[in-house]
């Protein structure tokens, strides 16, 4: 890899209660400058756990984590200065205007007063607050504080942004707009860590993933180099999509070298060959020569969730 | 870790837990309870008085004589203004003891009661309505004059100087008389129907003089002028009362009210992990979080404080040693310290809201009730007398309450501490302990914070 990475993540292990209990147990990744980072997991596999460890918010049992470069246990103020958190719960002081919430939180930072409220009208702006800036908080919808959880996480120009569960509770909409921001700050340059446990979130924004379950981590790499790998190994299906499919046709494509089983489906056929094999060629010529009316030839695409759940032993996602 | 990461975040946490808590309706509440137990003590104490000191039931006895000579009890019985009370149960007993044992009469429409005591010389009377009992002594012998008096001094200014006296008057045979009453020589009124009559007296002694028909009775009478005050009166003993025996229980419930979940709000609420990840040390937020809490107790109470003293120095015309106030001012400020740090070590402990107010009323209950009781089991299991006496002279150097009175107790006037009971405990050990307190407190804070606050 060329990019150097921004977070790096060594070796954590996070143990509870005289060290029996290990909430996280080795877990080691890294992630590029200016990647959207998906991190995966069952619930309990530790997702929070690890966030909440790179956020500063808990203390690792042992292990080292560097954001940009700085070591979290030396140097923790360099880490906190550089990054954003969206917790997964949207908490804020119910008494506190949207505006005072983002001015306090500037406060940390060392922004300006003058600088933190023109930041943080901007941003109240941007994210469609501008009119609830003023209110407080108890008035606030679900989605109007996922909308001021990441104004603060973004008020200090973090380079890394971590978010947990972004589009937990959020209608479709809500979702729709969460990826598209995700993707403006990717384009923008920032180094974004995404833990979520929805796969077509993950699948949709991000090139690498890590997954975790029970503590560990149990893959680092991009989603096509991992769902490459699991096919190694796993048989090639391909779906054919034809009419007028005489038993014949069927025995005929059952005879090309490769082809370990053929059935007849109510659309036409399914066809698996060994792994690695490229029968989709010979299928059609076989199927066309035949007679048969052939419409389409699939071949069957591994999914993430397919990857997930083989890696997390099928467990609840 | 040098010493600007380690105080990192302090101001901001400081500032917004100040005037979230100065906003908040408990704060609010507090400081009402607050200013009426001071304004209201100091008004009270220093004097002045809603007209309440007024007995509600005023008992005239006097000896009198029948036709043929045996012995009578007559009773009269009032308010202070000489309005009969009618209807109210009066006993005669033969000792003060007041079981009743010669009988009893109710008074009638005038007021009125007489009973026939035979041969006594002596019989012992009380009246009583609802609760209110008062008693007294009627004994016979031989009179320079035909007609017999009954006083009483009250204070109908509500300046507790008792300048009024009232005065009751019978003839021999008990019924009311018609008499002439004279202040130093000059006439002033005679006494109503009812042989009651009041008079206002200035200050200092005057003689009163009782004329019926040729006859006339002189006696002297003294109007003090600040009759408590001789006792325990003047603005240092009302700011005496209003810290030690008020203030010393207000205050700490203030504190444990405003910080009972300085932290455990933020974590149950979720807003403490957002707090600590923001480039800010443990230290720096446990200590702004101490120090907006303590600012936002401190300001109220001290100027609610300021206020009782100035009723005070209003109320009783001159304002208490400076002294003693500006102790009073400080170690109240100690002990909203002390409460404060305790509640936040709680705080950080308690997981749920219920826990933290659980832990609140415990700290409480804890060193105003039950160290006492505490302290006074274990003083009783100490065998060797030396060892519990030290033991007794120390204990309450265990409880910042108490660290509290004492330093007030060193502090106030020398002639209070006579009156009220003293420190046996010297200005030094008392602030070593006070210091102690307040270290340890703060670094069980620190370090609590810092193993608890994220867990």
């Amino acid at each position: 890899m060329s990019v150097a990475p921004v977070i790096e993540v060594e070796r954590l292990v996070k143990s509870y209660g005289r060290h029996t209990v290990r909430a996280l147990d080795d877990v080691t990744f890294t992630v590029p400058k200016g990647d959207i980072f998906g991190f995966l997991g069952p619930n309990g596999a530790g997702k929070t756990t690890t966030i909440r460890i790179l956020s500063t918010v808990l203390d690792p049992t042992a292990g080292t984590i560097r954001i940009d470069g700085h070591d979290l246990g030396d140097d923790p103020l360099a880490v906190k200065e550089r990054l954003g958190l969206m917790p997964d719960e949207v908490a804020f002081y119910p008494t506190l205007t949207g505006e005072q919430h983002l001015l306090y939180y500037a406060s940390f930072h060392k922004v300006p007063r003058a600088e933190a409220r023109r930041r943080a009208k901007e941003s109240l702006e941007r994210f469609g607050l501008g009119e609830a800036g003023s209110k407080k908080l108890k008035a606030y919808s679900h989605g109007m504080k996922k909308r001021l959880a990441l104004a603060q996480c973004l008020l200090h120009d973090p380079e890394v942004v971590i978010m947990d569960e972004p589009a937990n509770g959020l209608d479709p909409q809500g979702m729709r707009y969460f990826r598209d921001l995700i993707r403006s700050l990717h384009h923008e340059g920032k180094t974004i860590f995404l833990s979520s446990h929805l796969l077509s979130e993950v699948e949709q924004l991000c090139k690498r993933v890590g997954i975790i379950d029970r503590g560990r981590i149990v893959a680092v790499d991009s989603i096509e180099n991992l769902t490459a790998r699991l096919a190694v190994g796993a048989p090639t299906i391909l779906h054919v999509t034809a009419a007028e499919l005489s038993d014949a046709i069927l025995e005929a494509v059952g005879a090309i070298s490769g082809v370990t089983a053929v059935e007849r489906t109510e659309a036409g056929a399914k066809v698996t060959a060994s792994p690695g094999a490229d029968v989709g060629p010979d299928v059609s010529k076989v199927i066309v020569l035949g007679g048969g009316k052939l419409r389409e030839i699939r071949t069957e695409q591994r999914s993430l969730e397919d990857l997930f759940l083989s890696l997390t032993g099928g467990g609840p996602v | 870790m040098n010493l600007l990461t380690f105080f990192r975040g302090l101001p901001q946490v400081a500032r917004q837990e100040f005037l979230a808590n100065l906003k908040s309706i408990r704060l609010l509440i507090m400081v009402a309870v607050l200013a009426l137990a001071v304004v209201g003590g100091s008004y009270g104490l220093s004097g002045g008085t809603g007209g309440t000191n007024l007995p509600a039931l005023v008992m005239w006895p006097h000896p009198a004589y029948e036709a043929n000579g045996s012995q009578m009890a007559s009773v009269f019985v009032s308010d202070p203004f000489g309005s009969p009370r009618v209807d109210v149960r009066v006993t005669f007993s033969t000792s003060f003891r007041a079981t009743g044992d010669l009988g009893e009469a109710r008074t009638n429409a005038s007021g009125f009661v007489r009973f026939p005591v035979w041969n006594r010389t002596e019989v012992f009377v009380t009246a009583q309505t609802g609760t209110v009992q008062v008693g007294s002594q009627i004994t016979w012998f031989p009179s320079l004059v035909n007609f017999t008096w009954a006083t009483d001094q009250f204070d109908f200014g509500g300046d507790s100087v008792r300048e009024t006296l009232a005065i009751h008057v019978v003839d021999r045979s008990g019924a009311p008389a018609e008499a002439r009453l004279s202040v130093n020589g000059t006439y002033v009124r005679d006494v109503d129907a009812l042989g009651y009559g009041r008079l206002g007296l200035p200050v200092g002694p005057s003689d009163i003089t009782i004329e019926v028909d040729t006859e006339a009775q002189t006696f002297p009478v003294f109007v003090f002028e600040d009759p408590v005050g001789s006792l325990f009166g003047g603005p240092d003993a009302t700011l005496f009362i209003l810290s030690a025996f008020f203030l010393y229980l207000i205050v700490p419930i203030f504190a444990i009210v405003v910080t009972f979940d300085a932290v455990s709000k933020e974590r149950v609420q979720g807003t403490l992990d957002l707090l600590l990840s923001r480039p800010v040390s443990r230290s720096g937020v446990l200590l702004g979080k101490f120090l907006g809490a303590f600012a936002a107790v401190a300001f109220p109470v001290t100027l609610v404080n300021l206020v009782g003293l100035g009723v005070i120095t209003a109320t009783s015309g001159e304002s208490p040693s400076g002294g003693f106030a500006t102790a009073f001012l400080g170690f109240t400020l100690l002990l909203i310290a002390f409460y404060v740090l305790l509640q936040i070590i709680f705080s950080t402990l308690a997981k749920t809201g219920g826990t933290a107010v659980l832990f609140g009323v415990l700290v409480w209950l804890l060193f105003n009730i039950l160290y006492n009781v505490l302290t006074l089991v274990v003083g009783l299991l100490i065998a060797d007398p030396a060892a519990r006496f030290q033991f007794g002279l120390y204990a309450g150097l265990g409880n910042p309450s108490s660290i509290y009175q004492q330093l007030v107790l060193l502090y106030a006037p020398l002639n209070l501490t006579g009156f009220f009971g003293g420190t046996a405990i010297g200005g030094d050990v008392l602030g070593a302990a006070a210091a102690v307190w307040l270290v340890v407190l703060l670094v069980l804070a620190l370090w609590v914070f810092e193993r608890k606050a994220a867990a």
